[in-house]
């Protein structure tokens, strides 16, 4: 989807920043949901460095709690909170929780456990009509009842300014989607449900901005964006394995094997 | 305080009228519903405030989410539905979504207790009160009756903290003093006296105004801020307690007034009435539930004799 004669789009050097960040930060805190923020990085990056949306007015609600370093980056990144709180993620004395917390500036909702995001993010969707409200939930999160509620009130009460961005790598904690719980044909159950749905590749800034603006523009259909992503996407050893769901202390060797990797 | 021979009201009228009325001067104020419309009265209210009535259907944890969400966007918002299905059902959503979040959603939960009667256990909630309590920033209420209904509703819809207020189901006795207001944290003496403290929430407190021998009655309404100072001042005072309650005995108020005697450091002579690690059962007269589990008038008058005759 790249326009003829751009070879770099201008998301690719903040979305290596962030990775970066992302992977400093569990690293220094021995621990952290690295598969999954890596999966949704490109889709917040998207979401926050462009001007589809102003989340100082629309709201962003990142369901899947587990995803936090990729936000906490992102509102460092933005100078919400100080770069050096970062280091101290889900520390006994830091305000960033192991998941994510509305007591940090520019989060929220406080989440972690899972298939809450949807209903919250239509609550707030009904009650402030005049703004967009953006949830971010994942592809292993749609096992729980709760968001087929959600599907189903937003269908209910037309609401045309919410919109659920599934960040699709396929991995779950322990193992792929398909074998713990098969949730296929996800767009085609959207549909059904009375949805609008695009189904893109999650790491294309292109496709991103471009499916995000046709979200925006629905007028009374809620709107669904499938990203296809990969789960711990930029460090090649990594992708599509979910034993990298969540990782512990990472040996001096694989960080540095990771860290060039995302440096190049 | 014989029933058969009272004045009988509908908490849930009471709450619904109220409701009703508020709505017209708090154009933010919202009911969220669960599929059980008809049932908590709020027909009414749907019919006109049609924008904020909003109907979840038969979805706890989602009610639970959109009215955390809607509360978030600056709403006032109350989660109306049996208390055996929120918080039965949905304490997940309500500690993440309401509580953690820190928003101020008032959650109903109607049909407390055995008096739910012939519906029978699944309908009967009777662990709704240690849910809430446990949950960090969460305040609990229970109401003696309609009157006390009206008030508390009005002071609840002021406040911007996480609430549960627990109602009932069949007509019950109006014994509130109608000149006492309601206050969060606050207890209300409605008889005192010197042998014995009693005290609870909700209808079944009713049945033990008049019995003999002489008996200081208070009306826990405010659970949680619990009202220490009045409660610890009268156990002073009468060195017995009777905790009245119907709900599980475990989680439940006496649980706190004992938590509440033992550090305090006072001598009480301590004792219950409140249902024994048991599920509820069917019964056209909730009355005749009071019985078989034990918490009936004549098991009141058991206890106090038990309090009193203990040295």
């Amino acid at each position: 989807m790249k326009p003829w004669g751009q070879s770099v789009h201008p998301l690719t050097n903040v979305a290596r920043e962030l990775r970066l960040s992302v992977l400093d930060m569990i690293n220094s805190a021995g621990s952290g949901h690295l598969g999954g923020s890596f999966s949704s990085l490109d889709i917040m990056t998207a979401l926050y460095f462009t001007d589809i949306f102003n989340f100082d007015r629309d709201h962003f609600i990142l369901s899947a709690g587990h995803l936090c370093p990729t936000l906490y980056a992102i509102l460092a990144k933005k100078n919400k909170i100080k770069n050096s709180l970062l280091s101290t993620y889900s520390q006994i004395d830091s305000i960033l929780e192991g998941h994510s917390s509305s007591t940090v500036p520019g989060v929220e909702f406080s989440s972690g456990s899972l298939g809450q995001g949807l209903s919250f993010a239509s609550g707030l969707a009904l009650g402030d009509k005049d703004h967009h409200t953006v949830c971010l939930t994942t592809d292993g999160e749609h096992d729980e009842g709760q968001i087929w509620e959600a599907i189903m009130f937003a269908n209910k009460y037309h609401q045309g300014n919410l919109i659920n961005i599934v960040d699709y790598n396929g991995q779950q904690i322990g193992g792929t989607t398909n074998e713990i719980m098969p949730l296929e044909e996800l767009a085609a159950k959207y549909i059904r449900f009375g949805w609008t749905v695009q189904t893109i590749n999650g790491h294309d800034y292109y496709a991103l901005q471009k499916a995000l603006k046709i979200a925006k523009n629905s007028s009374i259909y809620p709107a669904c964006i499938i990203a296809k992503t990969t789960m711990s996407k930029g460090i090649s050893f990594m992708e599509n394995d979910y034993h990298y769901h969540d990782v512990k202390k990472l040996s001096p060797e694989v960080y540095k094997l990771a860290h060039n990797e995302l440096e190049k | 305080m014989n029933w058969k021979n009272s004045n009988l009201s509908s908490m849930r009228e009471a709450f619904a009228d109220t409701i009703f009325d508020l709505a017209k001067d708090d154009s933010d104020l919202y009911v969220v519903s669960v599929g059980l419309r008809p049932s908590i009265l709020m027909d009414k209210f749907a019919l006109r405030y049609k924008t904020r009535f909003i109907e979840v259907g038969v979805a706890e944890n989602n009610a639970a989410g959109v009215s955390a969400g809607l509360a978030k966007s600056g709403k006032n918002v109350f989660l109306c539905t049996y208390a055996c299905f929120s918080p039965g059902i949905n304490l997940a959503t309500i500690k993440q979504s309401i509580c953690e979040n820190n928003l101020p959603v008032k959650i109903i939960g109607f049909h407390g207790g055995l008096l739910t009667g012939e519906l029978g256990s699944s309908h009967q909630m009777l662990e709704d009160i240690a849910l809430m309590r446990s949950l960090p920033t969460m305040e609990v209420f229970a109401p003696l009756d309609s009157i006390e209904t009206i008030k508390m509703t009005r002071v609840l819809a002021k406040s911007n903290r996480s609430t549960y207020m627990r109602l009932v189901r069949p007509d019950t006795p109006s014994c509130y003093p109608p000149k006492k207001g309601f206050t969060i944290g606050q207890s209300q003496i409605l008889q005192t006296g010197k042998d014995v403290t009693v005290l609870g929430y909700g209808p079944i407190l009713t049945q033990a105004i008049g019995l003999k021998p002489s008996l200081e009655i208070i009306n826990i309404s405010s659970i949680k801020p619990l009202d220490e100072k009045t409660i610890l001042k009268s156990i002073k005072k009468t060195g017995r307690c009777l905790v009245i309650e119907d709900h599980q005995q475990i989680g439940g108020l006496g649980e706190a007034v004992a938590t509440l005697i033992l550090k305090s450091g006072l001598k009480c002579k301590f004792a219950q009435i409140g249902v024994d690690n048991q599920f509820g059962r069917s019964s056209h007269d909730p009355l005749d539930l009071y019985r078989l589990y034990g918490l009936s008038t004549t098991d009141i008058i058991t206890k106090i004799n038990y309090l009193i005759s203990k040295k």
